[in-house]
């Protein structure tokens, strides 16, 4: 009935506006508490909770003392439930919704064809419809699905009927998508007592991962992504999520990374659960390292690069993991593109490893033997700058011939005098790249650019190009692109 | 035999004492005579904090900086003897690098091990550092947009093994801070390079009359290229390297050109800015 009639019938009837997304957050909240329980938990409609807990109920000492924690701490947040258990998503979402009996109701393995024949057919959730075409006909309970013949329930009343049946029998099977990406490895701590101090925090990271690193060497993998999630007592979750550039199982660099995130999160009035999960593993084969009391011999690329992996681990979880970066040489004559930055983190990640890549992915330094793409390919090449701007910087140029350099250029608010010039040297756009050029990014006239390698009066050197050509009216642009040592 | 053990003890104890700080960790001669025989030891004090600045312009840029810098850490290497300096014995080895396509210095001072540069803008290029001797395999680049947390990665950088040296690109530089990386440096022996770049004039002022505690403090300046005969344009480049302060020497100044196509690089003859001992002049080479 509309609300001016209820209100008309009872004046003294308690009002509130409706808020369905701040329902369907806390809902979403809920389910997120709730991945204490097991990682695969996801919101059911608009009143639902679902959890697959298959491999998780041990660890709660069975499906019973598991329903009765949930419960009790359901009722200390005043959330009013209805639990049950079944084998499959389709008979537990009918007997908690449909069945009769004091919550939680857990069904016996293999008993769901039982239990679900007394629940009237809307406790297959199927669309309104569906169930008032079956009632019309008479089949008013489950049970009375059990002995019709299958083509002729679909014929009349649609697939989803039958789909339905069989998914609450368990013979199609229904998956559940979780909030969240599901992880690889998972370990838990819980407490009795909430815990903030941070010492405490500190205490329960040092037990979590020393609790992963041993499945991890078991498998002889390391953790590329890690997620530690906070629990609170009022229900809100926080999380400290981690990323390695170089796979890792070693307790103390772990920790030591998670430490200078700890006080990032708000412990409130304390944290009741830990869970440390690895979402990205990848292989780690044991290594090799000194015997004590020996010295290191010489040091072997490898383990060069992995002595610094700790270092670039913090640093990038610092300032950002692509704040740390490799210089890839690339075969390309457009300056920008020849020299590239990569980020420490994706060497790994891309299956298309620069070529100088060790065994791991790390780029394995060879004294003596400079990349063949960066020193030019004969000694003819014009050199090139040690600083290069991105973008180029504009300057306003002077000069007398169409193809001559620049006999004064401003820049910076700077007027520079030019007194020796050399070049152009002509780098025009790759046309055998598909994605287009960088040069020609611009406008459509300044596809090529004349390099002149400049000195003014001081001594200083800098590499300017011209862009665009003299056609017309059209009046070429300057641009200072790197500066000379 | 005992006490015999003891005295050497001693003896090494009161040689570590009266020894400067600065050479614990060994040097690294430059091999042009008249800078090495300035700096104490005989070279670059390795295991402690190098300053670098530039001149009017290249302030903002740091260029020259920059290139010493790789001209340095190009012959830098992990294995470090602490009481005898590699010596560049060879002619390609020089402070540019020679040209590009020379064949890499093959000496015992060849550089190896990875090199941290630590930089607010990320406006360094690799073939330009390439031409200066620097691989740029060996570099990590790590980008920070405040100085606060450029000196923390150099001095995480100082602690780390595997690293052979830090290079960072600061404006501001408080005492205290650059007094906790050269003892970062001086315990791990890791040489940390401070580049100092400025954008606002009142502020360069300002910063460059600070004290620190960086063992030396280098400024580099451009000057005119000397034109190669026959050939118009650029000619080969020459710099000024100043030597502005010391621990245990005299500042002074050369005038240094790029290296010809033997890989020598040679003083030029303009020495006269030189204050302070006098040395004969036939100890300079100059260019042929």
């Amino acid at each position: 009935m509309p609300l001016a009639d209820a209100l008309s019938f009872l004046p003294s009837l308690a009002t509130a506006a409706a808020e369905p997304a701040e329902d369907a957050a806390a809902l979403r909240r809920l389910a997120e508490w709730c991945s204490r329980y097991s990682p695969w938990t996801a919101p059911d409609g608009t009143d639902g909770v679902r959890i697959e807990i298959t491999g998780s109920a041990h660890l709660w000492g069975g499906e019973e003392a598991l329903a009765a924690e949930l419960m009790a701490r359901l009722d200390r947040r005043h959330v009013a439930t209805r639990i049950a258990i079944a084998d499959t998503l389709g008979a537990a979402w009918a007997t908690a919704h449909f069945a009769e009996g004091k919550s939680p109701i857990i069904l016996p393995p293999e008993g769901c064809r039982a239990a679900l024949a007394p629940l009237p057919v809307e406790a297959l959730r199927l669309d309104p419809a569906a169930t008032q075409g079956l009632r019309r006909v008479g089949l008013k309970r489950v049970g009375d699905l059990y002995a019709m013949p299958r083509a002729a329930l679909v014929r009349r009343f649609g697939e989803s009927v039958a789909r339905r049946l069989d998914q609450a029998l368990d013979d199609l099977p229904e998956p559940l998508s979780p909030l969240g990406e599901a992880p690889i490895r998972r370990v838990r701590l819980s407490f009795a007592e909430p815990i903030a101090d941070p010492a405490d925090l500190l205490r329960a990271t040092e037990r979590l991962v020393a609790d992963l690193v041993p499945r991890l060497a078991g498998e002889g993998s390391g953790a590329r992504l890690l997620d530690l999630v906070f629990h609170r007592v009022d229900g809100r979750v926080e999380r400290i999520r981690l990323g390695t550039a170089r796979p890792s199982r070693d307790p103390r660099h772990l920790v030591a990374l998670f430490k200078e995130r700890l006080d990032t999160v708000d412990p409130g009035l304390g944290f009741e659960d830990v869970i440390l999960a690895a979402f990205a593993v990848e292989p780690l084969p044991p290594e090799q390292i000194g015997l004590p009391g020996h010295p290191a011999g010489p040091h072997p690329i490898g383990n060069e690069a992995s002595g610094i992996a700790p270092l670039l681990d913090r640093l990038g979880n610092r300032l950002g993991l692509a704040a740390v970066s490799w210089l890839d040489p690339r075969a390309s004559y457009i300056p920008e593109r020849a020299s590239v930055r990569v980020p420490v983190g994706e060497t790994l990640a891309s299956s298309v490893a620069p070529a100088k890549a060790g065994a791991q992915g790390q780029p394995a330094p060879r004294p003596g033997s400079l990349d063949p793409r960066f020193r030019g390919d004969d000694e003819t090449r014009p050199p090139r700058p040690i600083r290069l701007f991105e973008p180029p910087e504009p300057v306003e140029a002077f000069w007398l011939l169409p193809d001559d350099p620049p006999f004064r250029f401003t820049w910076r608010r700077r007027r520079h005098r030019v007194t020796r010039a050399d070049g152009p040297e002509r780098i025009a756009d790759e046309w055998w790249r598909p994605e287009g050029s960088g040069t020609g990014s611009r406008e459509s006239g300044d596809a090529i650019r004349d390099y002149y390698r400049v000195e003014d009066e001081e001594g200083r050197r800098f590499w300017l190009f011209r862009s665009g050509f003299h056609v017309g009216d059209y009046k070429p642009r300057w641009f200072v692109h790197g500066v000379f040592s | 035999m005992i006490e015999r053990a003891h005295l050497h003890e001693l003896r090494e104890r009161i040689r570590r004492i009266e020894r400067p700080t600065a050479l614990v960790h060994g040097v690294l001669p430059f091999g042009i005579a008249a800078i090495d025989q300035v700096l104490p030891g005989g070279g670059l004090a390795l295991g402690a904090l190098q300053e670098i600045l530039g001149v009017g312009g290249d302030e903002e840029d740091g260029a020259l900086a920059a290139a010493f810098a790789a001209g340095i850490l190009g012959r830098l290497g992990l294995h470090r003897t602490p009481e005898t300096p590699a010596p560049c014995s060879l002619p390609g080895a020089s402070l540019a690098g020679g040209r590009p396509g020379a064949s890499p210095p093959t000496g015992e001072g060849r550089g190896g091990g990875m090199v941290l540069w630590c930089l607010p803008r990320p406006d360094l290029y690799g073939p330009g550092l390439a031409a200066h001797g620097l691989d740029p395999a060996r570099l990590v680049l790590v980008r920070a947009s405040r100085d606060a947390e450029i000196l923390w990665a150099m001095e995480e950088g100082l602690r780390a093994p595997g690293i052979a040296a830090v290079v960072g690109e600061v404006g501001s530089l408080a005492a205290v801070a650059s007094r906790r990386l050269q003892l970062a440096a001086e315990r791990s022996g890791i040489t940390a390079f401070l580049l100092r770049r400025w954008r606002v004039g009142g502020q360069a002022a300002h910063e460059r009359a600070l004290p620190n505690a960086a063992v030396t403090r280098w400024r580099i300046a451009a000057l005119p290229s000397k034109s190669l005969p026959g050939e118009p344009g650029v000619g080969r480049p020459r710099w000024r390297i100043e030597l502005l302060r010391c621990r245990g020497s005299e500042p002074a100044c050369w005038e240094v050109e790029e290296a010809d196509a033997t890989g020598h690089v040679s003083l030029a003859a303009a020495l006269a800015d030189r204050p302070a001992a006098p040395v004969p002049a036939q100890k300079f080479r100059l260019a042929g």
